[in-house]
C-alpha cells in the first residue's frame, strides 16, 4: 500500500514536470499539440489543477474543481483512497489535496480559497461566530494511544488514566513507581526512573485529543492550561518537544522511561520498534485499548449526544467497551460556495464521502488507520450537507 | 559623396542604437540594484505591520516574559487595552530569544577556530588535486539540506551526546556553572550547537578560504624571510590583511546559525515556559517556533497568534541585523587600536 502511494506521487511529480515542460512550451510554441500531454497529466495523477482542461471528458458536462487542504492525518485518505476512487466514477470532478496542517486548510476554507478544509478539530465558537456560516463536517473517526518506552514493562499493556497522565505533564508524579501509577498496575514491576514527558512541539490534532483527555480527568489541568492543537505546556524538566508523530515516535524510541502519546495509524510502526501502549480508564471505570471495535463502540455511544452543527468532543464515551480517545475527522466547508455548480459537486462528494457503501467503506479507511462513522449519524451529517448552496 | 553620406548614417544609427542600449542598461541595472532594497524594505514593512498589534498587547513584557501561552482558543475572546486576543493569552519570547543566542554563540565557539583552520590548510598548506578535492569537499558538506542534518542529529548525535558527551563533560567541567548537572536526553542546547557548527562551518571555511588566498603572495613570503613560521605569518601577516573579511565571514554564518529552522527543531527538544538550565537542557528557537505554531495560529479567531509570531519574526530579523552592525563596530575599534600600534614581529 505505502509502496503504491509512493508511486502514485512519483507519478504526480513526472507528469506535473511534463505539464511544467509543456507550459513553458507553449510561450513560443503557441497552441498545438500539448492536448496529449495535457491528458496524460490528468489520467496518470489526481492533484493537478493547474492543466488547461479544453472539453469535458465523460458525461459532456463542465468540469468543476474541488479542492482539499489541511490536516497531515487526513492526507493520506484523501490523496491515497478517496480522490482515486472518486475521480475514477465521476471525471468531470477534479479534485485535489495537500497536506499544509489543519489550521491553514480551516484559514483557507473559511477565506474561500478553498472548498474543503481537513481538520482534525472542530471550529471554536470564536470562529464560527467570525466566518459566515461555516460547517463542520464529520469524514470518519480516529483516536490515538498512550505509549512508553520502560523495558522492564515491555510490550505488557499498563493501566493509565486521565488524572495520572495529566499529573505526570504537570511534573507532579515524575517516578515510574510513583503511589498513584503502582495502585492502577498491581503486580507490574515499575522500575524507580525518571519520567521524560515527551509532548508534540508542532501544532496538532493528536494535542488536541490528548489535552481534551487530560482537561476532562483532572481540573487543575483543565483551569490552567486547556485543550487546543497547542497549549502552553507546564515546564517539566527534562521535556522533550517532537515534531510529527515520527518525531514523537522517535523520541520515545532513543529514550527510556520515555512517555507520549501517538496516532493510532503509528500504532503497528511504534510496536514494532518495542513500545508498548496503554489501556486507558474510561467513563466506567474499565481500562480499554485502541481497538476496531472500542472505537466503534465508543464512536456509537456518543451519537445521541451530538448536537445538529456536530461540533462535539467524543473524549470519554460511556460505555464499558469505550475506548476513551476518538475523535472525528472534519471536513470544514463554507455553506455558500462561490457558483451553484461547485456547490452541487461539493454536495455529491461529500455525500459519497460519509456513505458506508461509498467513501465509508472500510476497504478505504482502514489503510489508513480511521473507523467509519456512526450509522445513525448519517441524518444530521446529511441535513447539514444540505445547507451547502450556491 | 552620397556614399559618404550612408556612412554618416550608419554611424549615427549605430551610435543613437548605443545610446539607447547605454539608456537600457542604466534602467535594468538600476532596477536591479534598487531590487534587494526594496524586498528588503517590503519585508520589513509587512513584518512589522503585521507584529503592531503584538506589540500594543505585550509591548516591552513580550522579550523580558518567558510565558508563551496562545491562550485559550476554544474559549472566549477578551479585550486588553483595545486589542482582542484569545482569554490567557501570553506572548514572552524570551526563552526563544536566549534559545537562538545561545544556540548561534555555541556554534560559533566550535565553528569559527575550526574554519579558520581549515580554510588556512586548503589556501596556503595544500596545492593541487589535494586542495580542489578538499574545497569540493567543503563545499558539499554546505550543501546538505538541513533536515538531513536535522535527521542524523536526531538519530545519531542527540543519542551519543545523551549518554557519552554530555555525562562526560558534566563530570569533567561539572564545577563550572552551567556545565553541571543532569545531562538530560540529548535532546538540547548541546546538540543544537554542535549541528548548527556543523552546518555553519563549511560556510565560513569557504569564505575564509577565498580572503586568504587573496593575500598577496610578497607580504606572505616576506613574513617567511623573516624567519616566521606558518602559524606566525598566518596569525601576524594574513589574518590582519583580511580581518574585515572575516567579520564579514563570521557575520555571515552567525546570521545563518540564528535562522536555521529545520535542524534546531528536530534537534532542540522545543523548550516552552523555561529558560535553559544548563547546557543540555531543551531549548526552542524563535525560527523553529514560528514553524512549530504557525498552524495552531491561525485557527485563533482573533489573529493575535499569527500577530505575535510576526513580532518573533521581526525580533529575528532585528537580532539579525544588530549582530551584523556590532561585529562590524568590532572590527573597525580592534583595526583601529591595532593600526596605532603598528605591526610587531
Amino acid at each position: 500500500m505505502r509502496m503504491d502511494i509512493r508511486m502514485r506521487t512519483w507519478m504526480g511529480g513526472a507528469a506535473a514536470a511534463a505539464l511544467l515542460l509543456t507550459v513553458a512550451g507553449c510561450g513560443t510554441n503557441s497552441g498545438g499539440g500539448n492536448s496529449g500531454s495535457n491528458q496524460t497529466a490528468s489520467g496518470a495523477e489526481n492533484t493537478s489543477s493547474s492543466g488547461k482542461q479544453t472539453g469535458a471528458s465523460g458525461d459532456g458536462s463542465k468540469t468543476v474543481k474541488l479542492d482539499e487542504t489541511g490536516s497531515s492525518l487526513l492526507y493520506p485518505l484523501f490523496n491515497g483512497q478517496w480522490i482515486p476512487a472518486y475521480q475514477d466514477k465521476h471525471p468531470n470532478v477534479q479534485l485535489s489535496a495537500a497536506s499544509t496542517g489543519s489550521g491553514e486548510g480551516i484559514s483557507d476554507s473559511m477565506q474561500g480559497l478553498v472548498q474543503i478544509g481537513g481538520s482534525d478539530a472542530y471550529l471554536s465558537d470564536a470562529q464560527m461566530q467570525q466566518g459566515s456560516s461555516m460547517l463542520n463536517i464529520p469524514l470518519a473517526v480516529s483516536a490515538q494511544q498512550v505509549m512508553y518506552n520502560v523495558p522492564e514493562v515491555g510490550k505488557k499493556h499498563l493501566h493509565l488514566d486521565g488524572d495520572v497522565l495529566a499529573k505526570i505533564y504537570m511534573g507532579q508524579i515524575t517516578y515510574w513507581d510513583d503511589a498513584a501509577i503502582k495502585s492502577l498496575n498491581p503486580g507490574i514491576n515499575l522500575p524507580h526512573q525518571k519520567i521524560v514527558v515527551v509532548r508534540r512541539s508542532d501544532s496538532s490534532g493528536d494535542t488536541f485529543l490528548f489535552t481534551q483527555y487530560l482537561s476532562d480527568n483532572n481540573a487543575q489541568w483543565k483551569s490552567k492550561y486547556g485543550f487546543g492543537t497547542d497549549v502552553s505546556w507546564p515546564a517539566v524538566n527534562g521535556e522533550i518537544g517532537a515534531k510529527g508523530n515520527d518525531g514523537i515516535v522517535t523520541a520515545l524510541e532513543k529514550n527510556k522511561y520515555s512517555i507520549s502519546y501517538v496516532g493510532i495509524s503509528w500504532l503497528n510502526q511504534a510496536t514494532q520498534g518495542g513500545l508498548g501502549y496503554a489501556a486507558l480508564k474510561n467513563k466506567s471505570g474499565q481500562f480499554v485499548l485502541p481497538t476496531a471495535s472500542s472505537i466503534e463502540s465508543a464512536a456509537a455511544a456518543m451519537v445521541g449526544k451530538v448536537p445538529d452543527d456536530e461540533r462535539i468532543s467524543l473524549i470519554d464515551a460511556p460505555g464499558a467497551n469505550s475506548y476513551p480517545i476518538i475523535n472525528f475527522e472534519y471536513a470544514i466547508v463554507r455553506s455558500h460556495q462561490s457558483d451553484a455548480a461547485t456547490a452541487q459537486a461539493l454536495k455529491n462528494f461529500l455525500q459519497w464521502a460519509i456513505d458506508p457503501q461509498g467513501g465509508n467503506d472500510t476497504k478505504y479507511l482502514s489503510p489508513v488507520h480511521f473507523q467509519p462513522l456512526p450509522q445513525d449519524l448519517e441524518g444530521k451529517t446529511k441535513a447539514q450537507i444540505d445547507k451547502i448552496e450556491g | 559623396m552620397s556614399q559618404r553620406k550612408r556612412g554618416e548614417m550608419h554611424v549615427m544609427s549605430q551610435r543613437r542604437a548605443s545610446r539607447w542600449a547605454d539608456i537600457g542598461f542604466r534602467g535594468v541595472a538600476a532596477v536591479c540594484s534598487a531590487m534587494p532594497l526594496v524586498v528588503l524594505a517590503a519585508i520589513l514593512a509587512v513584518v512589522v505591520a503585521g507584529a503592531m498589534p503584538s506589540i500594543r498587547y505585550m509591548g516591552w513584557r513580550f522579550i523580558t516574559d518567558i510565558t508563551w501561552n496562545l491562550g485559550n482558543l476554544y474559549g472566549a475572546i477578551s479585550v486588553h487595552g483595545g486589542v482582542r486576543a484569545p482569554a490567557g493569552a501570553s506572548y514572552g519570547a524570551l526563552v526563544f530569544l536566549v534559545g537562538t543566542l545561545a544556540s548561534s554563540a555555541i556554534a560559533l565557539v566550535i565553528a569559527v577556530p575550526v574554519s579558520v583552520l581549515t580554510a588556512a590548510v586548503l589556501a596556503y598548506q595544500v596545492r593541487g588535486p589535494l586542495q580542489s578535492l578538499l574545497s569540493f569537499l567543503v563545499e558539499l558538506l554546505a550543501g546538505i539540506p538541513s533536515v538531513v542534518f536535522g535527521l542524523w542529529g536526531i538519530l545519531v548525535l542527540a543519542p551519543w551526546v545523551g549518554s557519552q558527551l554530555g555525562p562526560g563533560i558534566a563530570h569533567l567541567f561539572g564545577w563550572v556553572p552551567f556545565l553541571g548537572g543532569s545531562a538530560g536526553t540529548g535532546l538540547g542546547l548541546l546538540t543544537s550547537g554542535l549541528v548548527l557548527a556543523l552546518m555553519i562551518t563549511p560556510i565560513i571555511t569557504a569564505a575564509v578560504r577565498d580572503l586568504l588566498m587573496q593575500v598577496p603572495r610578497l607580504y606572505r613570503e616576506g613574513g617567511i624571510g623573516l624567519g616566521l613560521t606558518s602559524w606566525e605569518v598566518l596569525r601576524h601577516v594574513c589574518l590582519p590583511i583580511v580581518r574585515e573579511g572575516l567579520i564579514g565571514a563570521v557575520a555571515l554564518g552567525w546570521g545563518r546559525a540564528m535562522g536555521e529552522t529545520m535542524a534546531v527543531l528536530m534537534v532542540g527538544g522545543s523548550a516552552l515556559n523555561q529558560l535553559p538550565q544548563n547546557l543540555y537542557s531543551p531549548i526552542s528557537t524563535m525560527a523553529a517556533v514560528i514553524a512549530n505554531q504557525l498552524d495552531s495560529a491561525l485557527t485563533d479567531a482573533s489573529h493575535m497568534a499569527v500577530h505575535a509570531l510576526a513580532e518573533l519574526a521581526a525580533l529575528l530579523l532585528v537580532l539579525t541585523v544588530v549582530t551584523n552592525l556590532v561585529a562590524r563596530l568590532l572590527v573597525h575599534r580592534v583595526g583601529w587600536t591595532a593600526g596605532a600600534r603598528g605591526v610587531r614581529v
